[in-house]
């Protein structure tokens, strides 16, 4: 007898949901007006070169760091690693806007100290912001490869007389280069779903062409437009997951022991990379603050980020205990799971896009707070799911079955044993949905309910209006929450760090 | 032909401004409180401004509970009559930086129509039945002066892409997209494709307008494309800036158009609403600080307007702008939205 998980009923439905943009957007879809138009292939052409530059960007710029983080002793390790992965922290507008604003003839730079500096914009420009706030994730899961790798092949390397260099670079990166892709392709996929920076950098992708689109109520052409980004979303996934992963058996990692000047010439190398990334937007929004105040700020846009986004996480969390479950139920279970990955695909324009459509054709959702919650929901489910899956899936089994063993029903033992234990795991997801609801800007700009300002929708309208002093507020919360965003990810990890280091001592 | 009239009344106005007009614009004070929700898709694109006119409105009726949705002018449009085909009403009020937007929600008969003593209150080049145009503004060639003489600039729009002189312009602007529009009335589509893509070669584009003066102020660009007030308003700020405005002759170039207003919705707080902007005090404030001309009888048009005896506008009517799908299509393809 096949036994079926009570979880997939519900667990099905949610992954229906999570598919539904991609079949509203076929139904919007207009026949395509010359797939391979003129126009078209330059928005394919320049989407393309700023995922590849931004991927090759991080690459340059992860790796090194992530061999310094993992190989390299340095005083003050963990502040390191802190200030480095930061960037990922933050959304990439913000840095766009940052640059934007403190660049150039008229910018900051030449207003405040005279010394013009040429714009950041256009291609180089997106193409560098991009880098700057995507490199993390090629540093992070590059460093986590390294971390996995034994060191005696690079002893025997070096005792058999290779450089250290040349041993790192022919007996080390080759086995990181899975960690490397995965990140590299992190990034690519940021760059393509990504609207404010190519927006403010005025790089036509096909983020920006969509909101054009939806400007002028093409929806049809903005669907079919979002179609081919999804293709090439799909196909980035695709390639991800064909990354096999290599396992080699587990030993020390290489760790090396710099001189002083050594760590000196390193941080030298790591301090412009900081100041551009996270010093010059604090800088630039402080200077905005200090010289314009607060004006034009209301409180109620913090509230209405924070109302928006803790629904987002509270409804993430209760949806992700039935898919969580589903997932470790069975093989079924993990490809509903799989399908709820694909929300997390769809950038955000695409799927305010899709909503608005939703909304004109079931008029009681358009324009409701409903309507956006359920946006961020569908965008951010797999956050919430994967967190709740690495606590459950650490909880000895033991402690279930000891519970049905003395009388509980499944039922029971499920609320008695698993969800307490499982609560850290659901809290940290639904925290995770939170934080990235509230710094989301596109399909907020498209969907939030008559009224109803955000920091991001409000950062957004000051810019388009050109008073960008009055960016100082909501820049700076965004910045704080993106830090506390930061803080969460990185305990998690440190967590994961100490439980793999008891593992070793047992 | 009518506008080319209102522009020079303005002009004989603007040197007697100082005389006390024969009609007085309707104060607020005559007006009835407003009370209960009232939704406003508000066009945005002039900063701060409307939204302080919006904050004195909201103070002085404190029972009115006032939804502002703000997106730029064409997308609300666009928004409008999406909504009035899908059946889900929502805006009472659109307040448009552009008539043209409010035109199209007019030609998809979703507008309503006004009390006639609304527009009895306009002058009369600017009355019509189921919209009001707010306040005026002109399209203008900001120029860069250390660089530039007026006499370097063309009087000819058409004549620009080949001037040699680099260009700023904000496509996605809505009174932009209404400049377009008048230009293909006037010249023709295959003349403004052609003109919007030799523009593009030597063009650069910013997000808004006020962007457009500032990067010609900075010596950026040499000239710009950009109603009249964003100079206006940065020469307020900063006397000596090295931008002073420059006009076509009897082309899309020099179009005289006006913000607008339009009932979407039956509520009497809708029409009453709207009659709140063509006070006396929301004019003449509008006039006063955004440098906007206004367009009720009896109320003083702002100091430093431009030459008006110099102004040759084209003859088109406003609600000739209201072809605003054409003009998308014609950017879009000519690859500048």
């Amino acid at each position: 007898m096949i036994r079926i998980s009570p979880t997939y009923p519900l667990a099905a439905v949610i992954a229906v949901c999570a598919l539904l943009p991609l079949v509203v957007l076929g139904i919007l879809a207009e026949a395509p007006d010359g797939l391979l138009q003129a126009r078209n292939l330059r928005l394919l052409g320049n989407t393309l070169l700023l995922a590849g530059l931004t991927a090759c960007g991080s690459i340059a710029i992860g790796v090194p760091f992530a061999l310094l983080t993992a190989y390299v002793s340095l005083p003050l390790q963990r502040l390191w690693l802190v200030l480095l992965a930061a960037p990922l922290a933050l959304p990439s507008y913000i840095g766009a806007f940052a640059f934007f604003a403190a660049f150039g003839p008229s910018g900051e730079f030449a207003v405040t100290l005279g010394v013009t500096i040429p714009s950041v914009e256009g291609m180089a420009g997106a193409a560098l912001v991009m880098t700057l706030y995507t490199y993390p994730f090629v540093m992070l899961t590059t460093r986590a490869a390294l971390l996995s790798l034994d060191a005696s092949q690079v002893h025997a390397a070096r005792i058999l007389g290779l450089s250290l260099s040349a041993s790192l670079w022919q007996v080390v990166l080759p086995r990181a280069l899975r960690g490397i892709g995965a990140g590299a392709l992190l990034a690519a996929l940021y760059a393509l779903s990504d609207f404010g920076t190519p927006a403010i950098m005025g790089v036509d992708t096909f983020t920006r062409m969509i909101y054009v689109e939806y400007n002028a109520f093409s929806l049809g052409r903005a669907a079919v437009l979002s179609l081919q980004l999804l293709v090439i979303v799909g196909l980035v996934l695709f390639l991800e997951s064909q990354l096999s992963s290599t396992s080699e058996r587990p030993g020390r990692a290489l760790a090396l022991y710099p001189t002083s000047a050594q760590t000196l010439s390193a941080a030298a190398v790591a301090l412009p990379i900081i100041l551009l990334a996270l010093a010059l937007p604090i800088g630039i929004f402080t200077l905005w603050l200090w010289r314009e105040g607060s004006a034009g700020f209301e409180l109620s846009y913090v509230w209405n980020s924070a109302y928006a986004a803790l629904l987002a996480g509270g409804f993430a969390a209760i949806l992700a205990i039935p898919m969580a479950l589903a997932a470790m139920a069975g093989p079924a279970g993990r490809f509903m799971e799989r399908l709820t990955y694909f929300g997390f695909g769809v950038p955000g324009i695409v799927m305010g896009t899709a909503l608005v459509y939703v909304g004109l054709q079931l008029p009681s959702l358009y324009q409701t707070l409903m309507l956006l919650v359920a946006a961020y929901v569908m965008r951010f489910l797999p956050l919430a799911v994967g967190s709740l899956r690495a606590t459950a899936e650490g909880i000895d089994e033991s402690l279930v079955k000891a519970a049905r063993v003395l009388g509980a029903t499944p039922r029971e033992a499920f609320m008695r044993v698993t969800l307490p234990l499982t609560r850290r795991g659901l809290i940290a997801g639904a925290a995770l949905v939170f934080l990235e609801s509230m710094r989301e800007l596109p399909a907020t700009l498209l969907l939030a309910p008559t009224g109803f300002e955000t920091l991001a929708t409000y950062l957004w309208r000051v810019y388009e209006a050109g008073y960008f002093g009055r960016a100082a507020v909501p820049g700076l919360l965004l910045v704080l929450i993106s830090a506390f965003g930061l803080m969460l990810i990185l305990s998690g990890e440190q967590q994961g760090d100490t439980a793999h280091r008891e593992e070793e001592c047992n | 032909m009518r506008r080319r009239a209102f522009i020079q009344g303005m002009a004989a106005a603007g040197g007697l401004a100082f005389l006390p007009s024969l009609r007085a614009a309707t104060s607020v004070d005559e007006l009835p409180p407003l009370e209960g929700d009232l939704t406003l898709y508000l066009g945005r694109g002039e900063g701060g401004l409307y939204e302080n006119v919006l904050k004195a409105i909201e103070t002085r009726n404190p029972k009115l509970k006032l939804g502002v949705r703000r997106g730029p002018t064409a997308a609300l449009a666009n928004a409008i009559v999406a909504e009035g085909k899908a059946g889900v009403q929502r805006a009472d009020v659109f307040w448009a930086v552009d008539s043209g937007a409010v035109g199209l929600i007019s030609d998809a008969g979703i507008a309503r129509p006004l009390p006639s003593d609304v527009a009895a209150q306009l002058q009369l080049a600017f009355r019509y039945d189921n919209w009001t145009p707010v306040t005026g503004r002109i399209r203008t060639l900001p120029y860069h002066t250390g660089r530039l003489s007026a006499e370097q600039i063309p009087e000819d729009i058409m004549a620009f892409p080949d001037s040699g002189l680099t260009l700023g312009w904000s496509p996605a602007y809505a009174s932009f997209q209404s400049f377009i529009t008048a230009m293909r009335l006037l010249e023709g589509d295959a003349a403004t494709k052609d003109w919007l893509q030799r523009v593009k070669r030597s063009g650069k584009s910013y997000a808004g307008e006020l962007g457009v003066v500032m990067a010609v102020e900075r010596g950026e660009v040499d000239v710009g494309f950009a109603n009249h007030y964003y100079t206006l308003r940065l020469k307020a700020g900063k006397p000596d800036a090295n931008v002073a405005l420059a006009y076509t002759r009897n082309d899309a170039g020099c179009l005289v158009n006006a913000s607008a207003a339009v009932a979407v919705s039956d509520k009497p707080l809708a029409t009453n609403f709207i009659r709140y902007l063509l006070t006396e005090q929301v004019q003449s404030y509008l006039a006063r600080e955004a440098y906007e001309i206004p367009l009720v009888e009896g109320v003083a048009p702002p100091g430093a307007l431009p030459r008006m005896s110099a102004i040759n506008p084209p003859e088109i009517d406003l609600t000739a702008l209201a072809d605003l799908r054409p003009t998308l299509d014609l950017m879009r393809d000519a690859d500048v939205l």
